[in-house]
Parts: C-alpha cells; structure tokens; sequence
C-alpha cells in the first residue's frame, strides 16, 4: 500500500489529539509533523499511469485509513473556501443548506479550520444533495469515521455520529442571514 | 494539467487557472473501491484522475449554490478536459469546473450548467432556484433560517 494511512503514522500528524477507549484518534489539528509523502509521489505516479493504461484506475489505488474522531461544524466546501460570505453558524444555516443540496461537497470543519470532506455517513454514499445531509447544516457534531487524505484533501467516512449539539455557534447577530441578509 | 485561457478568475485565495486533462471517477470509487457502474448517477462526488496519478475533486460549476456532479456524471470513465480554477487552500484543495469537454475534441468547453437544467426539468424556471428549490424550502421551514427552531433574526432597526 502506498500511501497507507497508519495510526502510527496519523500519531505524529495533529498538533494534540489522543485515542479514546475504542481505539479512534482525536483530530485536533492540521499536521505540520507528518512524515513526509514525497519520496513514494514519482513511485505512486508511474503505477498510476500504468494503471490508467490497463484502466484499473479506480479501484486499484483503493487504501485504508485511520479510524479517527472529528469534531467540528458541518459547513460547505466551497463558501468556506472561497471567502465569498461569512460561512460560519447560525448566519450560514440556510445558505449551507442551499449548497448542500445543490451538490457542493459537505465538510466538516475543525476547530483549527482543517475540512474533512465527507463521502459517506453510514450506509448512504449518497454525497451529492442529500437531505439528510442538507438537514445537518451549520450543526457542532463529533463523528468516528475513517480518514483518507489525497492530493490536498481529507476524505471522511463517517461510520457513526456519535454526537449532534444542533446549531450552536450564534453568528447571526453580527453577520444576519448569509448570503444576502434575508 | 496546463495553463487556461478561457477560466474566469474569481480572485479566491490560493485559485489558478488550469484546465486539468484526466478520466472522470467518483471519489468514493478511487479511494476505497466502492464502485458504482454509473459513477452514481450524479448522487456521488466526482474528480478528475490526472495522468500523474493526482486526484482533483470537482467542487463546484458554474451555478450559484451548485456543483459540477451533474456535468460530470455523463463522462463517467472517459477521459475529458476541465477548463476551470484550481482552489489550493491549506485546508482544502478544490477544482472549480467552469467548461468541460471529451479530451482531444476541438469543440469549445460546455458552460458546467447542467445543474439548472435538471433543476428545471424536476421543477419549473426560476430566478433562484435556491429559493424555489422545494427541498431546501421544506429545510428551511422546519429548523428555520437560522437553523434552530423557533429562532428569527431581530428585525433591522
């Protein structure tokens, strides 16, 4: 396995975290410490090609991640990223539900501001518009999961939500309704 | 991946104007092999694979509110070009598709718009369709704007 995640490896990723009774890691932090990627990149890359070439790109790379905890604020990908508008809380309920049901990709995001992108919760792959999703918008959740990182992204796939305090983080008095204030 | 013309800067932190050239795959797929025959219908999140072996998640089209699943979904497999930005935050790295076409064709990029019209083909036209989605209005009617029950914004003086 190539770009294996191993929680020996993830132990040195996160600023501070642990591991609770069942064995998840809590991720509290973007790595500035992992070990570094870089030397496996021109390996990983020619198996790619030779895999794209026989057209066994998608499954073959499949990897196992780490069994982590992430805690943080269901949010969309993209206002996050963007910048366009205030996208934290109770400001941001109704425009996170727009895009989440208008297919952007849902995140949750930590208290450092790592994004964990979230391909599954459960059963349901259904990442694309899914209300069930959609109604989770904006709220503080802990969710146990498996994480899998590739090229700038933190894939999440949620097992459980182990907790769900609803919306919590009050923005709207500063910020109104985003995007447009009503 | 190379250098676009045609990509319209949105002046985002971290964006850069690239067309990336790849097979389109649903994530879900390429990372854990959990495969579905039709890269999900549009109900999965898409990428674009790169010949490097880079995996680009396409967040977003050319729709307000919307992403890109749909213009994708018809590519399922098949190699394509993305003319668009490439988003790389620290805490995320995204593609914005704003044109798409099979690889090697010569035809100008397809506007990623198809969100709208499946959303029209489902509802009717509308301005916004966000706020005439039927699904967001159910949303949005029961946990309330701010997504609390019971919880409205004081009136603006």
């Amino acid at each position: 396995m190539l770009e294996a995640i191993t929680p020996a490896k993830q132990a040195g990723a996160c600023k501070t975290g642990g591991v609770d009774d069942d064995g998840h890691r809590f991720m509290t932090g973007l790595s500035k410490t992992r070990p570094s990627l870089a030397p496996w990149r021109p390996l990983r890359a020619t198996i790619a090609a030779v895999l794209l070439a026989i057209g066994l790109a998608g499954p073959a790379l499949a990897q196992d991640g780490a069994r982590v905890t992430v805690t943080g604020e269901i949010a969309d990908s993209w206002c996050t990223v963007s910048g366009l508008m205030f996208a934290k809380g109770s400001a941001h309920h109704q425009c996170a539900v727009w895009c989440a049901l208008g297919g952007i990709p849902v995140a949750i995001r930590d208290a450092q501001g790592a994004l964990y992108l979230v391909l599954r919760i459960g059963d349901d792959s259904d990442s694309v518009a899914n209300p069930r999703i959609a109604r989770l918008m904006a709220h503080e959740v802990s969710v146990d999961g498996e994480l899998l990182e590739r090229d700038g992204v933190k894939y999440l796939l949620v097992d459980k939500i182990a907790d769900d305090k609803g919306v919590i983080n009050l923005t709207h008095d500063e910020h109104g309704i985003q995007p447009f204030g009503n | 991946m190379g250098f676009a013309q045609a990509a319209e800067p949105w002046g985002i932190p971290h964006e850069k104007p690239v067309v990336l050239k790849g097979r389109v795959i649903e994530a879900l797929c390429h990372l854990k092999g959990v495969c579905a025959p039709d890269c999900g219908a549009g109900k999965r999140q898409l990428g674009i694979l790169e010949a490097d072996g880079r995996f680009r998640l396409v967040g977003k089209g050319q729709v307000d509110f919307a992403g890109a699943a749909p213009d994708l979904a018809g590519f399922c497999g098949r190699e394509v070009e993305a003319d668009g930005l490439l988003i790389e935050n620290p805490a995320i790295t995204l593609f914005f598709a704003q044109g798409v076409r099979e690889a090697g064709s010569t035809a100008p990029f397809t506007p990623t718009e198809r969100f709208k019209t499946q959303w029209e083909a489902r509802n009717s036209a509308a301005p916004e369709w966000w706020r005439a989605d039927p699904e967001s209005n159910a949303i949005i009617a029961e946990t309330g704007p701010l997504g609390i029950k019971g919880l409205l914004p004081q009136p603006k003086p």
